[in-house]
C-alpha cells in the first residue's frame, strides 16, 4: 500500500525561514516515524531533458558532485547509486527516484521541489523525486554564471530534501521591494530560500546539514561519539512553541540549529560532537510563519537570548535539559 | 587522611614555636622528607575569539555574533612530597585540585542589542593535576634565612565540566621560583623542620579544555606550609 505525501519540499527564490535540520516524520498506524530510507545505496535516475545551457550530461554531472557531496560526509552512511538516464519525469509515482526539469512557469517562486513516495505500512522512502522549474534560466558552469541559478547549488539543498531533511532556519534576509525576501547570508544549504543568481555559495555543506545527515543516518559508531542539547524555551513559565534555538561552538564557530517544537516548548539538536556550546535562542520575526507553523501557536514577542551558562555536549549522550528563560519584547 | 591531619597539627604548634632561623643549611636541607600543603592562585588562559559566521552569495564570511573564550582565573589547593637528593637538589610529586570558570562572552549580536555590550556565559570545571618537579636551592651564605630556589616540572592535566559527562585531559609544564624559609628548625621526633614556601611560575598548559594544542601559559603564584622529617 503506498501514498504520496502531500508535502514537497521546495527552494524558493524568496520564502520564510523554516524548520531547523528538523528530521520529516510521518504518522504511520498512530505512531510517529521518522521519513528515512530503510535501504541504501539511494537509487536515482537523470530525466534525458535539457535546457538552455544545461545539457542532459552537464545535469547529470552536476547532480552527480551534489550526491557525492552528500555521500562523503563521513560521520553519516547514506550512499547512492546512479541508475542512469530515463525518459520518466519527476513527479510520477513510478517508483523510480528521478531528478529532471519540469516547465511550471505558474510556480513563480519556485526553483525546484522534491516529492515523496512512501511505504504507508512502515513509512519508509520508496521513491522521491526532484524536478527543477525550467521557466528559470540555469548554469553548471564551474565559476556560476550572472543571472544563472547554479544547479549543483539547488540540487545539494533537494537532495537533502531526498535524505529526508526538512528546512533550516540559520540564514539571515531582508525584505524586497515588491514582495518576498533576500537572503543576505545563510550557514546551512537546508536554508530555504536560494542565494542569487550567478551564486555557487551553495554547494558546500555546512555543519547544520552534516549534523542533519549524521543525525538521521548514522554511521558506525557516530551515535557513541556524538551527543545531544536538549531542553526547553519558556516565558513566564510557560513553554514556546517554533523559538529558534541554535547551538554554537565556541571551538571552531559552528552552528547547528533546531526549534522548540510543541506546547512545552521542547527542543533537541542532535548530532553534536563533543564539546560547551553556547546556546542561543531567537524568535522566528523577521519572515512569514504562516508557511511552515500554524501562526496561532507561534510565539514571537521574545527577545534574543543567550543562555548564561555554558552547555556541555556528552559523547553519546545529552546535555541534561536546560531551561531557556526568555522575556517578552 | 587521619595521619595528614596530625602532621598539619604538629606543623602549626611547631610554628608557634618559632624560633630564629639558624643558616642557609636549615632553611634548605633540614630532613630527606618534606611535605606541604597550600593554596595558588593560577591566572587566566585565553582560547581566543570565534565568529559566527554565515555565508554571503559571494562566500563572504558575514558575522552574527563574536564570542571570546578564557578559563579565568582562580584559587587551586595542592599538596606536595619531596625527596632531597642533595643539600641543594629535590625532587618533588605534586597533586592540585582547583574549579575555574570556562567564560564565553559574546558580543556584537545586533539582534540581541549587544553592539556596545556583552553577555558571559560560563560554567565550572573541576580541574585536578598530578605531576612532578625538580627544585634547586641556591646556595646562600650560612646567617641568610631564606633559601631561594628554582623549579621546573610538569605533569598530567584532567578537566571535568560541570555537569560531570564530559572529561578532558592535557598536559603542563611550569616553572619558577622562590623563597623557602623556616619557621623553626628544632628537631621534634622526627620532625627536623617547620617552614613556608612562597613561589611564582609560569604554568604552561597544552589540551585540555583549550580548543587547540597550542602550549598557552598562565602566572602562578602560591603558598605552602611545609614540614620536613
Amino acid at each position: 500500500m503506498r501514498r504520496a505525501l502531500a508535502i514537497a519540499c521546495v527552494f524558493a527564490l524568496s520564502s520564510n525561514p523554516a524548520f531547523a535540520y528538523l528530521k520529516f516524520g510521518v504518522t504511520i498506524g498512530g505512531r510517529q516515524v521518522t521519513l528515512k530510507w530503510a535501504q541504501t545505496p539511494v537509487r536515482y535516475f537523470v530525466s534525458n531533458t535539457s535546457v538552455p545551457g544545461v545539457s542532459t550530461d552537464g545535469f547529470l554531472a552536476a547532480v552527480g558532485r551534489a550526491f557525492n557531496s552528500w555521500q562523503a560526509v563521513s560521520t553519516a552512511s547514506i550512499s547512492y547509486q546512479l541508475g542512469g538516464i530515463t525518459n520518466a519525469l519527476p513527479e510520477r509515482d513510478d517508483g523510480l527516484s528521478t531528478l529532471g526539469f519540469l516547465n511550471r512557469p505558474e510556480l513563480d517562486r519556485v526553483l525546484a521541489s522534491t516529492s515523496y513516495l512512501i511505504d504507508a505500512s512502515t513509512g519508509a522512502l520508496i521513491e522521491s523525486d526532484i524536478f527543477f522549474n525550467s521557466a528559470f534560466p540555469w548554469s553548471v558552469a564551474p565559476a556560476g554564471e550572472p543571472g544563472r541559478f547554479d544547479v549543483e547549488s539547488i540540487a545539494l539543498h533537494e537532495i537533502g530534501h531526498l535524505n529526508g531533511l526538512g528546512h533550516s532556519a540559520l540564514g539571515e534576509t531582508e525584505l524586497r521591494e515588491g514582495g518576498g525576501r533576500r537572503v543576505i547570508s545563510s550557514e546551512a544549504i537546508m536554508f530555504p530560500i536560494a542565494f542569487a543568481a550567478g551564486s555557487i555559495a551553495g554547494r558546500t555543506l555546512k555543519a547544520d546539514d552534516t549534523a542533519g545527515i549524521s543525525d538521521l543516518y548514522p554511521a558506525a559508531g557516530f551515535a557513541q561519539a556524538s551527543g545531544t542539547v536538549s531542553g526547553r524555551v519558556t516565558k513566564d513559565g510557560v513553554g514556546v512553541f517554533g523559538a529558534h534555538v541554535v547551538a554554537f561552538d565556541p571551538a571552531t564557530g559552528a552552528m547547528v540549529g533546531n526549534f522548540s517544537l510543541n506546547g512545552q516548548g521542547q527542543f533537541s539538536i542532535g548530532g553534536l560532537s563533543p564539546g560547551p556550546r553556547v546556546l542561543r535562542v531567537e524568535p522566528i520575526d523577521d519572515a512569514d510563519v504562516e508557511s511552515f507553523f500554524d501562526p496561532s501557536q507561534v510565539d514571537l514577542d521574545f527577545r534574543v537570548l543567550f543562555f548564561d551558562r555554558v552547555v556541555v555536549v556528552p559523547r553519546g549522550g545529552d546535555s541534561g535539559q536546560v531551561e531557556l528563560r526568555v522575556v517578552r519584547k | 587522611m587521619r595521619g595528614v591531619a596530625r602532621a598539619c597539627l604538629v606543623a602549626a604548634l611547631c610554628a608557634c614555636h618559632a624560633s630564629p632561623a639558624r643558616a642557609q643549611s636549615s632553611a634548605s636541607s633540614d630532613g630527606r622528607i618534606e611535605i606541604a600543603v597550600g593554596a595558588s592562585w593560577v591566572g587566566p588562559l585565553s582560547f581566543g575569539s570565534r565568529d559566527a559566521n554565515e555565508t554571503t552569495s559571494t562566500l563572504a564570511q558575514l558575522p552574527l555574533f563574536s564570542a571570546s573564550t578564557r578559563l579565568a582565573g582562580a584559587p587551586s589547593v595542592e599538596g606536595r612530597i619531596g625527596w632531597r637528593l642533595s643539600s641543594t637538589l629535590m625532587v618533588e610529586g605534586d597533586a592540585s585540585y582547583g574549579r575555574p570558570e570556562l567564560q564565553v562572552t559574546v558580543t556584537n549580536d545586533v539582534e540581541a542589542g549587544l553592539t556596545s555590550s556583552s553577555v558571559t556565559a560560563a560554567e565550572r570545571i573541576e580541574q585536578f593535576t598530578v605531576g612532578g618537579s625538580v627544585v634547586w636551592y641556591a646556595p646562600v651564605r650560612q646567617s641568610s634565612r631564606f633559601a631561594p630556589f628554582l623549579t621546573a616540572g610538569g605533569g598530567y592535566l584532567r578537566q571535568l565540566h560541570e555537569t560531570a559527562t564530559f572529561v578532558q585531559t592535557g598536559r603542563y609544564y611550569q616553572f619558577g621560583g622562590g623563597l623557602a624559609f623556616p619557621l623553626t628548625s628544632r628537631p621534634v621526633g622526627r620532625l627536623k623542620s617547620v617552614g613556608v614556601r612562597i613561589d611564582a611560575r609560569g604554568l604552561v598548559r597544552v589540551d585540555g579544555v583549550a580548543f587547540d594544542s597550542n602550549a598557552r601559559i598562565a602566572p602562578a603564584a602560591g603558598g605552602s606550609l611545609f614540614v620536613r622529617f
